[in-house]
């Protein structure tokens, strides 16, 4: 009861500055807001076990009223979590020490569509599929086609620096960021170069690209669109083997050919997740590639990118199992087709340099496989976006049959982790390509960068004086 | 139907959060399929009980289906949700309203007014169903439907005559109810003799064509073609039996998807080509349409939640006027009295399809 007092003082604060109808304190939203899309809260809540849940759920009208806010829990010192959909998989949204959770989907407005420059302005809580239909009406898209469209928002598109299925050609979500309006911390609003392609001094506006959240929270965001394609030529082709298979892909890229997507089933996804969703028997390592835009063009790209995979030993599957695999490309993350409860899974992807990836993936299977052979885990990936240097594979691992204890189901989570991101480390990966780091890699943050992480802790420590954004993720 | 697999699945899935009406006005995580599904699952686990809070927050989904429809897996969220609220009508816990709409429903068979539906005399190879909607929010749509299916030549033997198709019971929590008033309109088409059944509204298409079957375990009776008057109309325009004299005025119309339309499978194409036969200019397209047509804020929400209810209303009217037009046009008599309501104060007038219809046939 003595608690009673600060919070309700804390409340009526809060209260004046969104309105009564914009906060709630109520246990039926705690609860909801307490998880993510991540394993571990999942889990947690599976088992009929509490998580740590917000004190206030506010909804935001305006970058002033964020300010407000956070000038209000600098003064209390009490944390602030923001909250986009609550589509990331690492517990980057997750209140863990209780304190504001700000949510900003009431901040979706489209501010400016401009049909010259190709860009589109709007507000960060905007979801990322509305914000493409109003695209689609006049003939434009976001080409940022992340799984999670249908939830995310745009802020959270560029906080954990997502990845969409047709990066390969288009980029990451920050490959088509120009500029952004941010509430830093201490309550600045404060807004970016107006584009991003300069020479004025170090780029410091994509410090909160990938902060998720840790040094502020984005309000508003300018993004590069382009027009909807006159042509989208798909087609599916398979490999005996991984290596070739791979190799195909750095030849595409690394000879420009543009493709929009190349998605690499490993043999094992092959026959367990392509079977599963697509219905597709094939034994080997099945790939989906696409050529997008001029009709002509995309039909050129394509014969190079066919003669290829043909020299490296491929077989044309034709069109049909190109097509439906973009025309069924997310029902993949539609239950029961997706990995679900009480399963434990955990998705381990990474990026590295052509030179590295087969060794790393390779690497990494075995540490998980050998490693957890007494859980009968399987480890299955995926590379689906590539770079001029290299790729990103998307590694998963699956415990049909983990242990019941809800901690000895989180302890057995943790070391599984442990070992895929020691060998991906050890082999030269990043911890992550486009899931972010949360709170489940923030352990990783500092064999990650060595040397160079002090000078980010020195950094969150100069942006956000008092630690109250986001404490618990990205390892600060 | 077992629906607890479906909060199983839908409480960690977010795929549908992008059309769900309620989700999009409140911008509350709670008030969205994945929010439903977790509040139920989490009852089930003891991490909450239900109580005015939860409650509160089962009653306001609005029952739309647009989750399932735009759910690659088919989950029947929307059933498991009126599955919980049936345990909650059982336990006494639901609001007073409530217990209120389902005494009316089950004396009266509509939760409008306290006048039990007229007996249905004659047979005939064409029944129409009525219902509580057209009978008692917005009557000038069903006298024009009259005039419409005359002018086909042919007299309809109606049904259902001022009562619930039985969905709005079982959305509510009331199943029972729902199975006794869909029954008796089951039992006025079999004694007419039809083997067609005109439904004005793809409400009423979903309640006989999936609800019946799927969430009252009902039958529907195998030599019975359903059809949408809509449907009907086109199909009569196309073959040249039914002319309409297209306006000349300059008014500029927008379509409003009317609720339930994405629980139809063959969509709204029959209403916007009828529609496109009688004005001057295709009419504006709202944003949310089509797959994500969005409610008006009629059925069970408009008395669990009226306020929420008249959001969704306020959302329909602003839709309208974004799409530049003055008139909001459709089918279904409860969206157009949710739309009317509140129409004036946008700048917007309210008008039946089938009344505009009628009044051109040649």
């Amino acid at each position: 009861m003595t608690l009673l007092f600060p919070f309700e003082m804390i409340r009526s604060e809060l209260e004046e500055t969104v309105g009564e109808h914009f906060i709630s304190v109520k246990e039926a939203d705690k609860l909801v807001y307490s998880t993510d899309w991540s394993w571990m809260p999942q889990m947690w809540l599976d088992r009929g076990q509490r998580l740590p849940t917000p004190d206030y759920i506010i909804h935001p009208g305006s970058a002033k009223e964020i300010a407000e806010i956070l000038l209000i829990a600098n003064k209390y010192r009490i944390p602030v979590v923001p909250w986009g959909g609550g589509s990331g998989t690492q517990g980057g949204a997750l209140p863990l020490f209780g304190g504001i959770l700000v949510d900003t989907k009431r901040m979706d407005k489209i501010i400016e569509i401009d049909e010259k420059s190709l860009t589109v302005t709007a507000q960060a809580g905007i979801n990322g599929q509305q914000l493409e239909w109003a695209l689609n009406e006049k003939g434009l898209t976001l080409p940022h086609y992340a799984a999670s469209s249908n939830c995310a928002t745009l802020g959270g598109y560029l906080a954990p620096r997502g990845t969409g299925t047709i990066s390969t050609k288009y980029g990451k979500a920050e490959d088509m960021f120009l500029c952004m309006q941010i509430v830093l911390p201490t309550g600045e609003i404060i807004r970016t170069a107006h584009v991003p392609k300069h020479a004025a001094g170090p780029d410091w506006a994509r410090l909160w690209l990938g902060a998720e959240g840790t040094f502020g929270i984005i309000t508003e965001a300018t993004m590069q669109v382009d027009y909807l394609p006159e042509a989208r030529l798909l087609r599916a082709v398979l490999f005996d083997n991984l290596s070739n298979a791979i190799e195909a892909g750095r030849l595409m890229m690394t000879r420009r050919l543009e493709p929009f997507v190349i998605r690499l089933y490993d043999p094992e996804s092959t026959r367990s997740q392509v079977k599963k969703v697509l219905g597709y028997e094939f034994d080997g390592a099945y790939m989906v590639i696409g050529f997008d835009g001029d009709p002509d063009i995309a039909a050129l790209q394509e014969k190079k990118a066919l003669e290829i995979c043909a020299s490296l030993g491929a077989r044309d599957l034709g069109r049909e199992p190109g097509e439906k695999w973009w025309d069924h490309r997310y029902d993949f993350y539609y239950p029961p087709k997706s990995l679900h409860l009480p399963w434990m899974y955990g998705t381990t992807e990474t990026v590295t340099t052509y030179d590295r990836i087969e060794k790393l993936y390779w690497a990494e299977k075995k540490a998980v496989e050998e490693g957890f052979a007494d859980w009968n885990v399987k480890f299955i990936g995926h590379f689906s976006h590539w770079f001029h240097w290299g790729v990103m594979v998307y590694s998963r691992f699956i415990i049909e049959e983990p242990p019941a204890d809800a901690q000895e189901a989180l302890q057995l989570h943790n070391r599984v982790w442990n070992a895929a991101m020691t060998a991906v480390l050890e082999n030269g990966g990043m911890i992550n390509e486009h899931h972010g780091v949360g709170l489940k890699l923030g352990r990783f943050m500092r064999r990650q960068y060595g040397d160079a992480w002090p000078f980010l802790l020195r950094l969150k420590q100069m942006i956000d004086p008092n630690g109250i954004m986001n404490p618990g993720k990205t390892g600060f | 139907m077992d629906v607890l697999p479906t909060t199983e699945y839908c409480r960690y899935c977010l795929m549908c959060r992008h059309v769900c009406p309620v989700g999009h006005v409140t911008r509350l995580e709670t008030l969205t399929p994945h929010g439903w599904g977790l509040t139920i699952a989490s009852v089930k686990r003891g991490l909450l009980t239900w109580n005015d809070e939860t409650v509160d927050v089962l009653y306001s989904c609005a029952d739309c289906g647009l989750c399932r429809a735009n759910c690659a897996t088919d989950q029947p969220l929307p059933d498991a949700i009126a599955a919980a609220r049936a345990e909650v009508t059982a336990q006494q816990l639901a609001p007073a309203i409530v217990y209120e709409i389902g005494e009316m429903l089950k004396q009266y068979e509509n939760p409008y007014v306290k006048q039990t539906p007229e007996k249905v005399t004659g047979t005939g190879a064409v029944a129409l169903f009525v219902g509580d909607e057209a009978a008692h929010r917005w009557s000038e749509g069903m006298s024009a439907a009259r005039r419409l299916i005359q002018a086909t030549g042919v007299i309809p033997i109606e049904v259902g005559i001022g009562r619930n198709n039985g969905y709005l019971a079982s959305s509510l929590g009331f199943p029972e109810t729902g199975r006794i008033l869909a029954q008796a309109t089951l039992d006025e088409l079999r004694a007419s003799g039809a083997r067609k059944l005109l439904v004005l509204s793809p409400g009423d298409y979903f309640a006989f064509n999936q609800h019946l079957i799927e969430r009252l375990g009902l039958t529907w009776p195998e030599e019975v073609e359903l059809v949408e008057l809509t449907t009907y109309l086109y199909e009569h325009f196309k073959a040249g039996r039914l002319t309409i004299t297209p306006l000349e005025d300059t008014t500029s119309y927008a379509y409003v998807d009317p609720a339930h339309a994405a629980r139809v499978p063959t969509g709204r194409a029959a209403a916007r080509a009828v529609l496109k036969a009688v004005l001057p200019s295709p009419a504006r397209e709202l944003f949310w349409r089509g797959e994500r047509a969005h409610p008006a804020g009629s059925a069970a929400l408009q008395f669990t939640q009226p306020q929420l209810a008249d959001r969704l209303t306020f959302a329909r009217l602003d839709d309208t006027v974004k799409s530049g037009a003055r008139v909001a046009i459709t089918e279904d008599a409860g969206t157009l009295y949710q739309l009317n309501r509140h129409a004036a104060r946008f700048g917007v007038r309210v008008q039946g399809l089938y009344e505009l219809l009628a009044e051109n046939i040649q």
